[in-house]
């Protein structure tokens, strides 16, 4: 009560409190007072607060000079956050309104001055809900590992007629590369990591190099290519 | 640094972005009640009325009501369904509201501070009209007294009188003129409006010497000119019951006559008397504007009164008597007849009769008898009637009723239409209670006894349905799905068997008993808000006193008896809960404390087997207030455990085995208290117990005093919250560079929030206060001061384990950097002064001087939404993380991953290695407010005042329920459901690929087998 009392001279003492009037446009994001439902555009923590009518406007009742951010409490909808100054001069307090983004400092005040009275619109709908993934047999297919599969099915009954039309010293090669593997395998399931590792960053190094180098006159032997480069980089 | 912040925002939402509701979810996993409030019906003008838009041209009425909750609402009279609601600030009270047409018009605020008018068919505001400050409204018992609405005649004017002395005249949202009274010495205070063509006539009392004396003012419609004043010969001695203002008349009681003075602009009028017999009361029955009111004559019968050209005439005696149970209503059909009803209670049959009367069809009269059920429903305190007649000879009423247990009925004629239970909106304590598993009625009981041969024969008949079995169960192999963690926790009730309530698989059906201020308790189904039972706490030895009235002392409802306590037959024995209540009545001033025990799955008394039908008898326990109630929980017994003003302790059981039980831990109970000091302040002091023993067996127990929490002058304590105790998974959090923080386990630990005291509230260093301490010893754990806020300190505030999390207001902005807004703290406490630091402060004394060697870690984001409650997740084990739930202002539930709020999170730089191995995001002041983290989704869930959590059986889930006018029950997985399998599993895809492969198997063997025998051939 002696709050109560005390607020009241205070309002008393600070001279005339003024009327925080405002709008709410209608947009596209928000078209009517149905879909927004019921609103209420309050100053700090609902010190003062006006209630959004069916027309959207919306007065703020007997604020005192001071500084103050209004929001908009509404249940779907984002709103700005503005920032109200309503200053004392001679007769006539005036508002003023300033864009003010949440968890900044107040000051100093940013310099573009809003409109009064205010206009505010709806920012964006919340979305409450997630998607749910839903299964259809083409998404399956898509999935790498779907792919990879398909791909090594693919390869395991192709393999026999591709090894059969390449040519000799090509297949030589292959066997080679694959007693590289192998061995690396064998060594790293072995646990011996250390010659597992190394046969197999051979392997690999043996399989890259020549890949890395493409020379439009590749000559087919590997070896040869292999001590021309180590010769060069000398 | 806002650079900085995007790509940690984006990945803050990407990382709490995972756990969110599917839309199909929706109302499977969750329900919500919207609930209005109970009416309130201590006046007139706020209470349920019937009303028909005239413009609509149709039969059906609407109920519109203000509520004690504060809510303006409409309801369907058909279904009970609320058509729109308009929920009032708590500050903003409604004092009164009118309707006329296709509007309704309210008054809020002390005085009658703010007008607002809506639309009757869709709620929507059409006015808000702030008329004086509500610091400057009158102040004066009961708050609608002194305000009033009206509607002009024809035109859409409304007049509103506020503060008792003020009338406004509104057209189309804008003041046309206002009319103040003059006079302030001669203390006349205006309590109606009459509106006619000619004039609007105020009414008011003038006080005089020992009565009253009517004082009526005729003003000018169009220009608020003052065109009569004039008092009225007359001596009302009991001021405003025994006026009422008609159509064209001001009707009173003087002297048990009834008298009467026509209003007309000059005010020239004389009053006359109406020549019969002697009354004691008048009751306004709403039908002024046909001019009838209802006069209680001395002897007991009611009268119904109406004025015809001028006159007043008795135009029907009723039959029954009228005593204070009984109730008088009128009501208008839909060609506007005035029809008028009593209802009466008889106290000594119990029977509720009906009488309906149309003064129109003379002579016509329905009477019946309401099967109205008072062992459910208490007594009726209000009602309302609507006439729905089909054929003008056949009168079908409409009765809403009001009860004393908070709940809203319709009954048309005998029938009962619907019930609204909305003492649902004004719950003081909510307990979950987990269910027993289903008892298979069909197997079991006949089994034991049936021999070899018998079963044979049994399992042989079973063979039948073999192959439809087989079929069942490879298509429920092939596509079924499983119980996921999102599936529906209701199951249909078998129609033949009744069967108590069992669980589901995951423990997430459980019931929730609550009990409310009206004195009744509720069993509610969590998997769809079901009532599965509801009990009338009975009043005890108080039954014979005026106004007995039973309050359940809030937040005093335990759990004795959980369905792990529970063996063998759960008929016999489910899960218990006791619960506490405070017998008041108007004729002494003492209060009772009764304590009722009853069974948590049927809501029967759990010590005495009784007719099932009255109230719960409760047990006496004393007549001394308390000061607090505890349950105190051994291995194998629970006792609840109270403590009297004079510290004195009470036990329930009170038998030998809790009495060993009390007296052993006795030495090591500690409990703090709030105590008022003799300034006025309230304290917070530190008891433990002592024993005197009158003989070898008489132990009395008593608190006594040992150490008190000293505050800054002008500070009191405001509310004192014992922290969650759940299991603690771990005892420390190991860090990214393998050191480890150990947790601050203080098992003592309560949280104090204090506030100025009233007095020095205006103190410029007034401030709110949050302490942590430990309550054997009293020291300071934590505290922190928090600047006030509005008027009152409003911070919330959580604590568990370690772990802290306080919500205020902060006004400060003019500094650098600062900012106004909503800020959110979380403080997390860590034994000792550095990492590896280790005090066991679990287990040491609170006496030794390492518990005070912690470390608080904190930060501080701002949050972009006031909130009403905050409450933290708990899960069975305690393994799963735990999230932060908060009820915002805007009617939104809304979970935080703990993650977010880690204040270990590094600040203005990017989380190195180690960082991003605990999962720590760089520090953003900003509090994201991710609306896929709102899992109240599109419920406006209004006025939340309290959060429950409970445990189901799934570690990953845990039970939300917030209570405040409305009621809304969800699950929470605060770290995903790791413990079932993912919902999002695709069953149908691994079948395809298993059989996928097995045809790849199939076709390949023979290729491979040819293959291989032409090797051997060619080798």
């Amino acid at each position: 009560m002696a709050l109560q009392i005390l607020q009241t001279l205070v309002l008393l003492f600070l001279g005339i409190a003024v009327d925080v009037k405002g709008r709410i446009s209608w947009n596209d994001v928000c078209r009517e007072y149905s879909e927004l439902g019921r609103s209420r555009a309050v100053l700090d923590d609902e010190k003062f607060s006006g209630g959004i009518l069916k027309d959207g406007t919306f007065i703020i009742p007997n604020v005192p000079s001071g500084t103050y951010l209004l929001s908009v409490i509404s249940h779907d909808y984002l709103f700005d956050q503005l920032r109200i100054d309503v200053t004392e001069s001679e007769e006539t307090p005036t508002v003023e309104a300033r864009p003010y983004i949440p968890g900044t400092p107040m000051n100093p005040p940013s310099t573009v001055l809003l409109t009064y009275p205010l206009k505010l619109s709806a920012r964006q709908k919340f979305d409450y809900f997630v998607p749910r993934e839903s299964f259809n047999i083409m998404g399956m297919l898509k999935s790498p590992m779907i792919l990879m599969m398909i791909f090594a099915g693919g390869m395991v009954l192709g393999m026999p007629y591709l090894m059969k039309n390449m040519g000799p010293e090509s297949l030589e090669e292959l066997r080679k590369e694959q007693a590289k593997m192998s061995h690396a395998q064998s060594a790293l399931q072995n646990g011996d990591f250390r010659s597992g590792m190394s046969a197999l960053m051979e392997a690999v190094s043996g399989q890259d190099q020549p890949s890395s180098q493409p020379s439009p006159q590749a000559p087919r032997t590997q070896p040869a290519t292999k001590s021309r480069g180590k010769g060069k980089r000398r | 640094m806002r650079l900085h912040a995007i790509p940690v925002s984006l990945l803050t939402l990407w990382v709490t972005c995972s756990v969110a509701l599917h839309e199909s979810d929706a109302g499977v996993v969750d329900w919500h009640k919207r609930l209005i409030g109970v009416p309130n019906t201590e006046s007139r003008h706020t209470s349920p009325v019937f009303h028909r838009a005239v413009e609509q041209k149709s039969k059906q009425s609407i109920v519109l009501t203000a509520t004690r909750s504060n809510v303006m609402a409409a309801v369907d009279p058909l279904d009970g369904s609320v058509l729109w609601r308009y929920v009032y600030e708590p500050e903003d009270n409604i004092v009164t509201f009118q309707q006329q047409g296709s509007v309704v018009a309210s008054l809020s605020g002390t005085g009658g501070a703010t007008l607002r008018t809506f639309n009757m068919l869709s709620g929507e505001p059409l006015i808000e009209k702030r008329l004086h400050e509500p610091e400057t409204g009158l102040l004066i018992q009961p708050n609608n007294l002194g305000t009033f609405i009206a509607f002009g005649n024809k035109s859409h004017e409304i007049y509103t009188l506020t503060n008792g002395r003020i009338v406004n005249c509104f057209h189309n949202g804008e003041i046309l003129w206002t009319w103040r009274a003059q006079d302030h010495s001669s203390q006349i205070l205006y309590s109606t409006i009459q509106t006619t063509d000619d004039a609007v006539y105020v009414v008011g009392l003038a006080s005089s010497f020992a009565s009253y004396v009517l004082h009526v003012v005729a003003l000018s419609p169009l220009t608020g000119e003052v065109l009569a004043s004039a008092s009225v010969p007359s001596t009302i001695s009991n001021g405003l019951d025994e006026f009422l203002v008609l159509s064209d008349m001001v009707v009173w009681i003087e002297k048990s006559s009834i008298k009467s003075f026509a209003l007309s602009p000059s005010l020239s009028g004389r009053s006359r008397t109406l020549p019969a017999a002697s009354y004691e009361k008048l009751v306004n029955i709403g039908l002024g504007s046909h001019g009838m009111f209802i006069a209680v004559g001395t002897n007991g019968f009611g009268q119904l009164i109406a004025c015809e050209d001028g006159n007043l005439v008795t135009s029907k005696n009723f039959e029954r008597p009228s005593t204070p149970e009984s109730f008088y209503a009128g009501g208008l059909d839909m060609h506007r007849n005035p029809y008028v009803s009593h209802v009466h209670v008889s106290t000594t049959t119990k029977f509720t009769a009906v009488e309906i009367f149309s003064p129109h069809l003379q002579g016509l009269l329905a009477e019946y008898i309401l099967p109205w059920d008072m062992n459910t429903h208490g007594t009726i305190t209000y009602v309302a009637m609507d006439v729905v007649n089909s054929d003008p000879d056949i009168i079908l009423g409409r009765l809403l009723l009001t009860t004393s247990t908070g709940s809203v009925q319709i009954w048309q004629r005998e029938s009962h239409l619907w019930t609204r239970e909305e003492g649902l909106a004004e719950l003081n304590a909510a307990k979950f209670v987990e269910l027993p598993e289903r008892v298979s009625g069909l197997t079991g009981e006949g089994r034991s006894e049936e021999g070899f041969v018998g079963r044979l024969v049994r399992q042989i008949k079973d063979v039948k349905d073999l192959p439809s079995y087989l079929v069942r169960f490879s298509k429920r192999f092939a596509t079924g799905s499983y119980e996921s963690a999102t599936s529906s926790a209701s199951v249909l009730p078998s129609p033949s068997v009744p069967q108590l309530p069992f669980r589901d698989a995951f423990g997430f059906r459980q019931v929730l008993v609550a009990s409310t201020t009206y004195g009744k308790v509720y069993g509610i189904d969590t998997s769809n808000g079901d009532i599965l039972w509801n009990r009338v706490l009975g009043v005890g030895s108080k039954a014979h006193e005026r106004g007995a009235k039973v309050t359940p002392i809030p937040d005093k409802l335990f759990v004795t008896k959980t369905v792990g306590d529970v063996d063998g037959d759960t008929l016999k024995a489910g899960p218990e809960i006791v619960l506490l209540a405070k017998i008041t009545s108007e004729e002494s001033a003492s209060e009772d404390i009764l304590l009722f025990h009853l069974n948590a799955l049927t809501g029967q008394d759990a010590v005495k087997v009784l007719a099932v039908d009255g109230p719960l008898e409760g047990l006496f326990v004393t007549s001394r207030p308390i000061q607090n109630v505890y349950m105190l929980q051994s291995d194998e017994i629970k006792v609840i455990v109270l403590l009297d003003s004079d510290l004195k302790v009470y036990l329930y059981p009170d038998d030998t085995v809790s009495k060993n039980m009390f007296a052993k831990a006795a030495t090591t109970l500690t409990v703090p208290l709030t105590q008022v000091s003799q300034e006025g302040q309230r304290k917070l002091i530190g008891h433990q117990f002592g024993s005197k023993s009158y003989t070898e067996d008489e132990m009395e127990h008593s608190a006594f005093p040992t150490w008190t929490l000293s505050l800054p002058d002008g500070q009191d304590v405001q509310s004192l919250i014992t922290p969650i105790r759940d299991p603690v998974a771990s005892i420390g959090k190991v860090l990214g560079n393998r050191t480890t923080l150990y947790k601050y386990l203080n098992p003592h630990m309560v949280l104090v929030l204090t506030a100025p005291h009233s007095s020095s509230a205006l103190n410029p260093n007034a401030h709110c206060g949050l302490y942590l301490l430990d309550s054997v010893k009293g020291s300071i754990v934590y505290q922190v001061a928090l600047p006030i806020g509005r008027k009152t300190c409003n911070v919330k505030a959580a604590f568990t384990e370690n772990w802290l999390v306080y919500h205020y207001y902060d006004d400060e902005h003019q500094g650098p950097g600062q900012t106004k807004g909503y800020k959110m703290v979380t403080v997390e406490l860590y034994e000792g002064k550095e990492v590896d630091d280790k005090t066991r402060s679990s287990e040491i004394s609170s006496y030794s001087d390492k518990m005070l060697d912690l470390t608080a870690y904190e930060q501080s984001f701002v949050y972009p939404h006031a909130i009403s409650a905050i409450a933290l997740t708990s899960t069975k084990f305690g393994i799963t993380s735990k999230d932060i739930i908060v009820a915002n202002v805007n009617g939104k539930i809304q979970s935080f991953s703990r993650r977010l709020v880690n204040p270990r999170r590094p600040v203005g730089r990017k989380p190195n290695s180690e960082e991003t191995e605990e999962f720590l995001v760089q520090y953003d002041p900003l509090l994201p407010d991710d609306s896929r983290k709102v899992f109240s989704h599109n419920y406006d869930v209004a006025h939340a005042r309290f959060i429950t959590t409970s445990p189901a059986l799934l570690e990953s889930t845990s039970l939300v329920f917030v209570y405040g006018l409305d009621l809304f029950l969800s699950r929470v997985a605060p770290s995903n459901t790791f413990d079932v399998l993912n919902e999002s599993f695709n069953k149908v895809q691994l079948v395809l690929t298993v059989i996928g492969l097995l045809g790849a198997i199939f076709v390949t063997r023979p290729m491979v087998t040819r293959k291989k025998l032409r090797e051997k051939w060619y080798q």
